[in-house]
């Protein structure tokens, strides 16, 4: 298992060099989730709860298993549960763990403009600092799985941190470490992604789930948590997985580019101000 | 289990029923997906509710439930129908060449020959095998050409137990045999002191008793020989009649008795099937009859014995395996020896009753292993009453008590509720609320004079007298005095958990118990010492038992339980030596033994519990042994803990090898016979006599008389038949389409006190419910928790999307659910896991319960959900074998709330 | 103009007034009354404290540099909707204010075809249709108006994002940074006009008065109204006056 400390690979909203980096190189972390030996037991849940130390809520009776309808600021953790009718009648019965997915490329990170209140470290770990975050929830916008979740008492915003106190001391996450029937595992992102491949094989050829496939999105550049479906090509009935997740281009294009350019731009107006009263002088009352 | 959690890995082919692995034993349930992931095994699932464990299953099927026995039955035609079994294996490891005496009847009408309407009883006469020897296999004669003969000389004295690896136990039937496993509930009416109706006592005569010499023919064709009875009784239960009754699409049966039973195509023994269930099974009035009927279908396959296989118990709470052992039953003692009743004039009558005779083909060779029970007998005496248990009192046989009547479960409610019982000590369970008919066993403790109830939280039953609908003149009315003691938690304890694999596993004290909260034993170990205290000073009828309870603990009012462990592991009294005659050391009196071998019975051992010894040794605790070694990779870990019996992970490991001594498959080798040391050896310790030749042709089912695994249960082994018959429930849906006549369980009585009331289809009650937990809570305990109210904060009822449709209820609506016994609201959970299905022709819905909520809890307290236990509908009507009540399967109806 | 704002508006000027007043010299008339005075310059702090606190979450290059100013980045975040209200409120009334003087007119359409010979200093007086404003200073005005009302709007789901939903908060962040930006532009521009590019304007806004050449150079049809003189002949007349010996001062036009 990837151990060592916590290099910092990019930080929200920071300018300049991010200090250290280039120091030492670590693999790439990965949380393997394969929702076909789910049993959803809800361990994950407990786990995340308890080693996260957060507070309990009270929930409701919502004609489902599920805990409750999405993840929580409190709460980062969820299965989601879906009774899938297929096409011959039978049925599936689908759950899904539903976390922050530690994108490569994290919406989170693009769209907040709070210096350092989103790092990414270089094992692939997307972590929210809270003492940094301003609560302007732009990340909640700029994530494509809806996962960071405000606080409206402490104005932070919270998510699954991938148990980056843990990884950086060399455990896995506690979800994985709850895990009672394996389908969590835990690994570099090479092993994860062979494991996951190899599996979703096995689905194809031993199951009959044709379809069987890795969920580990490109559109942002590939997740530090991958998931093997049953049929990867509608990952949408696994309670709302997009299939195409992608940042909001006011997160790419706008903040990127549009936003530095078009402040230039505003701002040129002090100069030709000031160039006007040199070149055109003031405009005295006449006479 | 025959088998272990680990073991499962090994499979090739699951058939999970009458049990939800995936949801009530989640981390056991990880063995399951490893024998997908590594051995593409396959997992079908047949339950009446589409579980999480079959969110993970190849091929789900919904059953009715209750109906389970046809479904299986249907399986073993199939597997008949389509030689799809184990022809060596069950010539040579079965009764299936046994020939029957002749006046057997098969129950086409629904009763085996011998039933008296009457008493509800059966003379069992009847149900034995015929004496005599080998029959040429010439035979498709007409039935009575039995051609006796053979001869050979009775080879059915038991050798003493052998070598350093001590043999073995039992474990899926722990009541088989004589005794008092016919009783049911009627023993009720017999009252105190009356005579015991046993199922032996009510035919004349000296009871019946197996032949020594057994008829056989090994080509399986003689017209009574067990196979063909076997094969003509299932011939019933085609894939039509199972659909009629279970409600499962012909089609659909076809594809799951094909996929189960592809694994002996053609007779290859390679692969391995295994089955797996839960108190799905057992709890209806033929529970134990399920579970036959699975133990029958492996042994048909050749799968009891084998890693990978066997008939797999998933028992429901941390030790009830453990509380099992130590007689968690009242007709059973430690080990299960059975109880004495009061026939049993003196110990010899008691032992020669319990004790039976090897019965089986003079050719063969039966262990026997059960004719050791004088020495578990005397041991365990000397266990209870040590120096006062003496060869001359007869080892203080007289100071156990003998049972004279049915003390089970819902009797002692039903007791207490006819004013019979006056006091109860609830430690460990929330008597109310797992009973069934809770609404009767909360107006038995109002009658009661006393209730003392440990446990950790306040709990339904020590607030039985503020249950919903109790109003305040009746509270002012109950006169009962409750004691509610704080008792220590799991955390707080040490001592061992048993679990399914029954593996004993010590563990540690976390946390000392908070405020005045004591250990159970210390509280039983106070009680007790203040109660024979009080024979000390003012005498009794009958003081000796309390005042000769050996006490040897070195804090008496607190008992080490280590020190416990100990005494039930076993010492010598005096120098022994080595019963193998093998050159092992002796061990001194006051040793600690180093297993079940070494128990005797001239009074210089002792021993709580002969099942568990050999669990700590002179070499130190072996249940908390933590060794992670695995040379066979087959998941023995046989330094981890320690199983019962012997350390031996897998029993029956005999039938593994074929009848030379060669492992059925070389990949999976547990165990196999070693020629030139002439023992057998291998990765688990031998479920066997170590030296027995395969050519002495010695049976490896060596708790049973036979020395063979059991296809047709001879004599008192059962009370309703030597075959399972599928019965309908008590209350069914439909009448019984094998035999309208006997729709249900011909020895199954009625409770008859006036809150025992049973619903009919007539009377409007056509829905059948069923109830089971779930993962997130644990029984009552956890509604209490916030983590786990969180998880799932209320009850609900789970309904079909067609009923609620039919109903015009949504989903989160109230929900009111009547039975012939008491009317329970929740919400709906309206899904579509649970389909309508046609019953007999009738389209039939089902609908589920959880249990785990009641009148105390958080949610409860706060006023946030209903008060209602699920156990108010069930019914009390129990298994007449196991006595479990059948909290599956009964009627009810359904309206808005 | 509807009557009750009407009544509205002037019963506020009314009261305004009555806690100040505007000293007028000779030479002087009143430009802003207090009340416009004490409005623009609320307008003017919040606006301020707004566009401060909102480049500070604008970008990361002015997040370090600005948050500090008000005690770091949660409270910047945090009070930023609030100064911004603040800013909408008082610019409310504004415009209810200035309504009228702001109306866009056909001689703003003039004004604007020529606004190269304003830029340019050109002619040394404004035309002689130029009124209160001039129509620069109306379509900058307008151009407040029109941002504010798309940083109310956009402001809202960006304030409470879980009530908008995902896409309305991702269009409202571009339509803000847009109107911040139009805003800034126009503010500087202000900025120079008020202060340094017409020598003056300040004090129309500090002391509420302004000269009468100011106003005949700057708003010639307002000093009409509001003298009742003709600007053209007064500036002339002024000219005349300063012209013997011709002011060394005056501006030397190069090109």
């Amino acid at each position: 298992m990837p151990s060592g400390t916590l290099q910092i690979k990019a930080i929200s909203a920071h300018s300049g060099p991010i200090p250290g980096q280039g120091v030492q190189r670590e693999e790439d972390v990965c949380k393997y989730i394969d929702v076909t030996t789910c049993i959803g037991c809800k361990a994950c849940e407990v786990a995340c709860v308890e080693w996260n130390d957060m507070p309990f809520q009270q929930t409701t009776f919502d004609n489902t298993y599920q805990t409750m309808p999405a993840t929580a600021w409190n709460y980062w953790n969820l299965i989601k549960f879906n009774e899938h009718q297929r096409d011959d009648g039978s049925l599936m019965w689908l759950m899904r763990k539903d976390q922050c997915m530690h994108c490569e490329d994290p919406g989170c990170l693009r769209a907040c403009p709070a210096d350092g209140a989103i790092v990414q470290y270089t094992n692939g770990i997307v972590d929210f600092q809270q003492e940094n975050c301003i609560g302007c929830q732009y990340c909640v916008s700029g994530c494509p799985f809806d996962i960071p979740k405000f606080n409206s008492s402490t104005k932070k915003v919270y998510k699954c941190t991938l148990c980056s106190d843990r990884v950086g001391q060399g455990l896995e996450p506690a979800c994985i470490k709850a895990c009672p029937t394996g389908c969590l595992k835990f690994g570099t992102k090479t092993d994860m992604r062979a494991l996951a491949d190899a599996r979703a094989q096995q689905l194809r050829e031993h199951s009959g789930f044709a379809n069987a496939g890795v969920y580990d999105p490109p559109s942002v550049g590939g997740t530090h948590v991958i998931y093997v479906l049953h049929d990867a090509t509608k990952p949408e009935q696994y309670g709302g997985l997009p299939a195409n997740p992608v940042i909001p281009p006011t997160y790419t294009i706008w903040k990127r580019a549009a936003k530095p350019i078009g402040l230039l731009l505003a701002l040129l107006a002090a100069p030709v101000a000031f160039f006007h009263y040199v070149m055109e002088g003031p405009k005295e009352p006449a006479p | 289990m025959t088998n272990g959690w680990i073991d499962i890995k090994n499979t090739d082919m699951m058939l999970i029923m009458g049990g939800n692995p995936a949801e009530n034993h989640p981390c056991g349930f990880k063995w399951p997906i490893e024998a997908k992931l590594h051995r593409n095994a396959k997992m079908i699932v047949v339950d009446p509710r589409f579980t999480r464990t079959a969110a993970n299953a190849d091929l789900f099927l919904q059953i009715r439930a209750g109906s389970d026995i046809a479904f299986l039955g249907g399986l073993i035609n199939y597997a008949i129908a389509q030689n799809r079994i184990a022809h060596d294996y069950l010539v040579n490891y079965t009764n299936a060449s046994f020939i029957v005496q002749e006046g057997f009847k098969l129950p086409e009408d629904g009763l085996y020959s011998g039933f008296d309407p009457s008493t509800q009883i059966y003379n069992k006469s009847t149900w034995n095998y015929e004496a005599g020897g080998r029959v040429s296999a010439a035979p498709v004669a007409a039935a009575g050409d039995t051609a006796k003969g053979g001869g050979g000389t009775s080879q059915a004295d038991a050798p003493a137990p052998s070598g350093g690896a001590p043999p073995s136990a039992k474990s899926s039937q722990p009541r088989t045999g004589l005794g008092y496993a016919a009783q049911g509930p009627g023993g009720a009416k017999a009252g105190a002191g009356g005579s015991h109706p046993g199922g032996q006592a009510a035919a004349a005569g000296a009871p019946p008793s197996l032949p020594p010499n057994v008829a056989y023919d090994p080509s399986l064709q003689h017209p009574r020989c067990v196979f063909q009875l076997l094969k003509q009784q299932y011939s019933r239960y085609t894939p039509e009649m199972v659909e009629r009754i279970t409600g499962i699409p012909k089609d659909q049966f076809l594809k799951a008795a094909d996929l189960f039973t592809s694994v002996r195509i053609n007779g290859d023994m390679k692969k391995v099937s295994t089955i797996i269930y839960a108190v799905g099974w057992t709890q209806h009035t033929f529970g134990t009859q399920i579970i036959r009927t699975a133990a029958m279908l492996q042994l048909l396959l050749g799968n009891v014995g084998r890693a990978g296989g066997g008939v797999n118990a998933l028992r429901g709470h941390s030790n009830i395996q453990g509380a099992t052992d130590l007689a968690g039953v009242f007709d059973i003692l430690p080990g299960y020896l059975k109880m004495p009743n009061p026939d049993d004039g003196d110990f010899a009558t008691y032992v020669k009753r319990i004790t039976p005779t090897a019965s089986n083909p003079a050719e063969w060779q039966s262990y026997n292993y059960w004719s050791n029970t004088s020495k578990f007998a005397v041991s365990f005496l000397k266990a209870m009453y040590g120096d006062a248990a003496k060869k001359e009192n007869d080892w203080a046989f007289s100071y156990l008590p003998k049972i004279d009547r049915n003390y089970a479960w819902a009797q002692i409610w039903d007791d207490m509720y006819a004013g019979r019982i006056k006091g109860l000590l609830a430690f460990g369970m929330n008597g109310v609320q797992i009973g069934p008919n809770s609404r009767k066993n909360i107006d038995a403790l109002k009658k009661a004079d006393w209730l003392v109830v440990g446990e950790i939280y306040p709990d339904e039953t020590s607030e039985f007298w503020r249950a919903p609908g109790t109003s305040a003149d009746e509270m002012k009315k109950i006169q009962t005095t409750v004691y509610r003691l704080p008792c220590a938690g799991f955390a707080e304890k040490d001592g061992t958990f048993v679990n399914s694999a029954r593996w004993l596993q010590w563990k540690n004290v976390a946390v000392p118990p908070p405020g005045d909260a004591r250990l159970d034993q210390d509280i039983l170990a106070q009680i007790f010492l203040k109660v024979r205290e009080l024979y000390q000073k003012e005498g009794g009828k009958f003081p000796d038992p309390i005042l000769n309870v050996r006490w040897p603990y070195t804090q008496p009012d607190h008992p080490a339980l280590a020190e416990v462990a100990r005494e039930i592991n076993g010492q010598a009294l005096a120098e022994i030596t080595d019963p193998t005659g093998q050159g092992a050391p002796s061990i001194k009196a006051g040793q600690q033994i180093p297993g079940f071998a070494w128990l005797k019975d001239d009074g210089t051992t002792l021993c709580g519990n002969w099942l568990y010894s050999g669990s700590w040794t002179e070499a130190g605790n072996q249940m908390a042994r933590r060794g992670t070694d695995d040379p066979s990779g087959l998941g023995i870990y046989p330094n981890w803990a320690w199983s019962w019996p012997a350390n031996r992970r897998v029993m029956y490991n005999r039938a593994s090898c074929d009848p030379s001594g060669k492992p059925w498959d070389a990949t999976r080798r547990q165990i196999w016979w070693n020629e030139g040391s002439g023992k057998w050896v291998g990765n688990d310790v031998p479920d066997f006599k170590v030296d027995s030749k395969p050519s002495d042709h010695m049976g490896p089912f060596i708790m049973n008389p036979e020395g063979v695994g059991r296809l047709f249960a001879p004599l008192s082994a059962f009370a309703e038949g030597p075959f399972p018959e599928h019965y309908e429930p008590i209350e069914s849906p439909i009448t019984n389409p094998l035999h309208p006549a006997q729709s249900n369980n011909p020895v199954v009585r009625k409770m008859k006190s006036p809150l025992d009331k049973y619903g009919e289809p007539a009377g409007g009650f056509n829905i059948v419910c069923t109830t089971y937990r779930l993962t997130e809570h644990y029984h009552y305990w956890t509604k209490n928790n916030p983590m786990n109210v969180q998880l799932v904060p209320e009850p609900f009822v789970e309904i079909p999307v067609e009923l609620a449709d039919d109903m015009g209820l949504k989903g989160g609506e109230r929900i009111k659910v009547t039975s012939a016994r008491a009317s329970y609201v929740a919400k709906a959970m309206v899904t579509r896991r649970i389909k309508p299905m046609m019953i007999d022709g009738k389209k039939t819905y089902q609908i589920g319960i959880p249990i785990h909520w009641g009148y105390r809890g958080i949610a409860e307290d706060a006023g946030r959900t209903s008060l209602d236990s699920a156990n108010l509908l069930s019914p009390t009507v129990i298994d007449p074998n196991a006595y479990t009540p059948e909290f599956k399967g009964f009627l009810v109806k359904l309206e808005k709330a | 103009m509807n009557g009750a704002i009407e009544r509205f508006d002037d019963r506020a000027r009314r009261r305004v007034g009555a806690y100040g007043r505007t000293m007028v010299r000779e030479n002087e008339l009143v430009r802003h009354p207090v009340y416009t005075r004490v409005l623009h310059w609320s307008v003017a702090i919040f606006f301020i404290l707004a566009l401060l606190s909102g480049f500070a979450i604008y970008s990361p290059w002015l997040y370090r540099a600005l948050t500090p100013l008000f005690g770091g980045g949660p409270t910047t975040r945090l009070l930023h909707p609030w100064f911004s209200l603040g800013f909408v409120i008082f610019f409310a009334f504004q415009i209810l204010n200035w309504l009228e003087p702001m109306t866009w007119t056909s001689d703003d359409r003039r004004w604007m075809k020529q606004v190269k010979s304003y830029v340019t200093n050109k002619e040394p007086v404004e035309p002689e249709y130029v009124d209160f404003f001039n129509g620069g200073q109306k379509l900058y005005f307008w151009a407040i108006v029109a941002s504010a009302v798309v940083f109310l709007l956009s402001g809202f789901p960006m304030w409470f994002p879980k009530t908008f939903g995902r896409i309305t908060v991702d269009i409202g962040y571009v339509l803000h940074d847009i109107a911040a930006l139009v805003m800034l532009v126009g503010f500087i521009v202000h900025l120079y006009e008020g202060t340094g590019a017409q020598p003056g304007t300040f004090q129309a806004m500090t002391r509420g008065t302004v000269e009468r050449r100011w106003a005949w150079t700057h708003h010639p049809a307002w000093y009409r109204r509001a003298t009742g003189r003709d600007p053209r002949t007064d500036y002339e007349q002024a000219r005349q006056r300063s012209s013997r010996p011709p002011d060394p001062t005056a501006r030397t036009d190069l090109k």
